[in-house]
């Protein structure tokens, strides 16, 4: 069976360098409670928690279901953690979305986090050696291979850093707030990876999100806007096999197309009003922009280039600042998805977008091997409205 | 373990506590990266190739995932060791704990001529890092038979042939031509 | 809910270390699940690992194990930070959409490579638990003092527990500890500790474990025996050791209710009794009779592959029914330290 699911409740908490006046247990509960204020629903409302977040190394707890069971109200209740690298917060939403629409629950709670500050991201990302790529010196490479293959102008890479840090400046939970970055600023940055500058680079963020997703009925009874699931996919493909493309995967072409289809999307770029997409590293915007097939082969930085992307563009962007502003890593696929979902809600505060009726949420991770995509809509029939 | 200063003024409340922990992991090496590791020790780079559908992979993994299908020394393959930088970055190192690098180094992904074969995350010598791009001929820096080890090598080794290849360095030749590489990263 | 059969399983053998690489052991515990269960591999709609980075002692450890499952051209997968059976919980969940017909769910990993007693702690509350180093046997032992102290349970019946377990592992050529012992031998041996012996506690272990899934149209149409998935549930408990009362699991009891074990008559139970005195109360937890039969498999105290020991249960239930005659199965896998989270599997023949 498959009913439809609906998010009632969003929360998250304000994404720092280092949240060091909560511990791991506060920083998921500051989210999940404001989630369930949102919805106005109580711990005990709850019939099953998902939660998910990147390698537990980064903050040293082994399987942090266990511990943060009782912080999470799950005594008693079922509670599954999952871990898909960088797409973990979307593949934990989709996971906790499955269990609404086939029945198995009626409500349920998901929260994806990250504390890295607690340990060291870096030497996590590692895998705890010297030499280490840090996290972005494996896409360095696929970066430079489309703007080969692209012919992108430099500066297309700056435009998306600065206007996903003056984005982040409408929106109180982000990490980073710059409102006056330039495009100066960022090329003249210490170079990181090359050809990757220091400002074009996501933070490292302590943060927390979570979500209630619940039925038709749920929704009803919500005191604010619900975001309605209209479809949503998981993809992956092999990482590292020889001749493998990791600049436009297929996992990623397949996944789009598989939520587009569900969603009745024939055309991305008109019907869909807003996207918040896993942008990590400022090229990989319009490298997703083409690799979900918004736009065409070599159009991508295009619509940087011409502000279709910008807030008030024809086709916004993280209008939250994304992840290139706040990167919590387990919970930035969640962050994603629940950006969203807000926009749709009509509950984005000073970041919303006029008038958004369909959302795409996106997040990716490993070696741009997973994929884990939604599509939410102001109704259950927001897409047909856009015939 | 962390590194980043606590920002709260020390009122005397207990904030934080260090726990470092150090965890140790012996694995044997594998049949297929034992032997791998002593071809590197004499010189070789070795590869196994698909008995399906003739991709190359350098290091060898016992399988290709694409066909999944087991690989054996029957499979396996000496590489060439010069090729051609097809993909790269320049790294600044960030310092954590266990971190050795302090300058700017380079990892490349070298194509390998012959047999073929990319080995990913290989240092460049000998140029400056400056003057690495695409298209870049290299040839392997060996260590003098009696310096080369093989104690780095675990079973997942990232690039493979440390302690026995210092690097690859540029060979003078002309370059390929960067378009008929832009697609390659592995 | 739909109707989801058990079509095929394989396990690679329990190994005290593996000389092969999780992947490589891997691959054909995947490949052998799929042939057996009769399909091909692309029909498979869904799959999910379950893995678990700190046994592996490697940041991002479940990503070479795709290398194992045939992903290209590209799949729907997904993966738990848990064991097998809690990948397939999320397998079966995916099932009931009614979009898919096929499901994939495996578990895998190694013990050999860390040392349990360094590993395992960093499971507990890190602020409480972890610093005092308290490690699984620690744990356990905590819990079988607990029950002997209540009386109900004897060193006796956890050596004959044992004892059992290895004799029934002769049948089982996956298993790593098998054979026969005698009960007041075991008996004389020194605590390692108290009251735990050698043979109380399980092996250390590598290994995998996979199962394929199918939809009832699907199942019937391409396997004689079919093992239907009556019921499947799973509960957690509070974390702390001190809030709980060790000599009960009471989140198995809830788990088993949700499952709809007391339905009906069960015939064979392979229950995740890690230590020898977890078996007792399981069964009691389970409302498991002394006519039911226990781990025919021998158990994890025969063969423990963390992550995949779980999901083995599963499947060795499964083969109760369809290889072995039973009606009726009940499978039981388990998460953290003294029994904290519980799956419960009810197994059926068509």
């Amino acid at each position: 069976m498959s009913r439809p699911a609906a998010i009632v409740g969003i929360g998250q908490t304000k994404h720092k360098k280092r949240r060091d006046d909560v511990s791991l247990p506060g920083l998921v509960r500051e989210a999940a409670q404001r989630a369930l204020d949102d919805a106005e629903l109580t711990w005990t409302d709850i019939d099953a928690a998902v939660l998910g977040k990147a390698p537990d190394p980064l903050e040293g707890v082994m399987m942090p279901e266990l511990s943060m069971a009782d912080a999470l109200g799950a005594a008693g209740k079922p509670i599954m953690r999952v871990h898909t690298a960088g797409s973990v917060g979307g593949s934990t939403a989709l996971v906790a979305t499955h269990l609404v629409q086939t029945g198995v629950h009626d409500r349920v709670l998901t929260v994806a986090y990250e504390k890295q500050a607690e340990g060291n991201a870096q030497w996590g990302l590692a895998g705890g050696r010297s030499g280490g790529m840090g996290a972005g010196g494996i896409f360095a490479p696929w970066m430079r291979s489309y703007m080969a293959r692209s012919g992108a102008p430099e500066h297309i890479g700056w435009m998306v850093a600065v206007k996903d840090r003056r984005n982040a400046a409408k929106n109180p939970y982000a990490h980073l707030q710059m409102p006056d970055l330039t495009i100066d600023d960022v090329k003249e940055s210490p170079m990181l990876w090359d050809p990757i500058h220091w400002h074009e680079s996501c933070p490292s963020s302590d943060g927390a999100c979570a979500m209630v997703v619940t039925t038709e009925g749920g929704a009803a009874r919500a005191p604010h806007p619900p975001a309605w699931v209209l479809a949503s996919a998981m993809r992956s493909e092999l990482g590292t096999f020889p001749g493998r493309d990791p600049v436009r995967p297929q996992a990623g072409v397949e996944c789009a197309h598989m939520v587009y289809e569900a969603a009745g999307i024939t055309d991305p770029r008109r019907q869909v009003d807003i996207a918040e997409l896993y942008v990590p590293f400022s090229w990989y915007e319009p490298m997703w922009l083409e690799g979900h097939d918004i736009a065409g082969a070599g159009e991508g930085w295009r619509m940087v280039e011409s502000g279709e992307t910008q807030i008030d563009g024809s086709f916004p962007v993280n209008p939250s600042g994304g992840v290139l502003s706040s990167n919590p890593i387990g919970a930035s696929g969640m962050l994603r998805f629940a950006e969203a979902a807000q926009q749709v809600r009509g509950r984005a505060g000073e970041h919303q977008v006029p008038d958004a009726k369909v959302g795409l949420g996106q997040a990716y991770g490993g070696a741009a091997q997973y994929f884990a995509m939604w599509v939410v809509g102001a109704t259950l029939d927001a897409v047909d409205q856009k015939r | 373990m962390s590194d980043a200063k606590p920002e709260a003024p020390d009122d005397g409340s207990v904030r934080m506590m260090d726990y470092f922990m150090q965890l140790e992991y012996h694995e044997p090496l594998c049949p297929v990266v034992m032997r791998y590791a002593d071809e590197l020790l004499q010189g070789h780079v070795t590869g196994h190739k698909c008995p399906r559908c003739g991709l190359v992979y350098a290091p060898p993994r016992g399988y290709c995932p694409i066909c999944v299908v087991e690989t054996t020394d029957q499979d396996e393959v000496v590489l060439s060791d010069r090729g051609v930088i097809a993909n790269y970055t320049v790294v600044t190192p960030v310092q954590y704990y266990g971190q050795q690098e302090t300058e700017p180094f380079v990892r490349a992904g070298i194509l390998l001529d012959g047999e073929g074969g990319m080995m990913n995350l290989q240092d460049v010598v000998e140029v400056p890092v400056d003057d690495v791009h695409v298209g870049m001929r290299v040839e392997a820096v060996w260590k003098p038979e009696a310096e080369r080890s093989i104690e780095d090598v675990t079973n997942r080794s990232w690039g493979g042939a440390e302690g026995c290849i210092v690097g690859w360095r540029p060979t003078g030749e002309a370059d390929v031509p960067a378009e008929q590489l832009q697609g390659r990263a592995f | 809910m739909e109707d989801i059969a058990i079509i095929g399983y394989a396990q690679s053998p329990s190994w005290r270390q593996a000389d092969l690489t999780e992947p490589q052991f891997l691959f054909p515990v995947i490949s052998d699940a799929i042939a057996r269960a009769g399909i091909d591999r692309r029909d498979l709609g869904f799959t999910c690992a379950g893995s678990c980075d700190y046994l592996s002692g490697q940041t991002f450890a479940f990503v070479s194990n795709l290398e194992a499952v045939g992903a290209w051209p590209p799949i729907s997968e997904s993966h738990v930070e848990m064991d097998g059976a809690w990948a397939l919980y999320e397998a079966w969940v995916r099932l009931q959409h009614g979009d898919i017909d096929l499901a994939l769910a495996f578990g895998s990993g190694k013990s050999s490579p860390g040392d349990p007693a360094e590993i395992y702690p960093l499971q507990m509350d890190p602020y409480t638990i972890t610093p005092l180093g308290a490690d699984p046997v620690s744990l356990a032992a905590l819990q079988a003092r607990a029950m002997l102290d209540k009386g109900t349970l004897t060193e006796r019946e956890m050596a004959e527990t044992a004892a059992r377990s290895r004799a029934s592992a002769a049948g089982n050529p996956y298993a790593q500890v098998s054979g026969p012992s005698d009960v007041d031998a075991l008996l004389r041996e020194p605590y390692l500790t108290a009251p735990l012996r050698r043979h109380d506690l399980p092996p250390i272990s590598d290994g995998a474990c996979a199962v394929i899934m199918a939809t009832a149209d699907k199942a019937r149409a391409v396997c004689e025996r079919p093992v239907w998935i009556r019921g499947i549930d799973h509960r957690i408990e509070p974390h702390q050791p001190g809030m709980r009362d060790l000599t009960e699991s009471l989140s198995t009891r809830q788990a088993g209710t949700h499952a709809g074990v007391g339905d009906k008559p069960v015939e064979v139970a392979e229950l995740c009794a890690t230590f020898s005195h977890q078996e007792k109360l399981l069964r009691e937890a389970l409302g498991l009779g002394d006519e039911v039969t226990v781990n025919p498999s021998g158990g994890p105290l025969a063969a423990n592959p963390v992550m995949a020991v779980g999901l083995a249960r599963i499947a060795e239930a499964a083969r109760a029914i369809s290889e072995r005659g039973a009606q009726r199965a009940v499978a039981h896998a388990t998460s953290g330290q003294c029994l904290q989270h519980n799956l419960v599997c009810v197994l059926e023949g068509g």
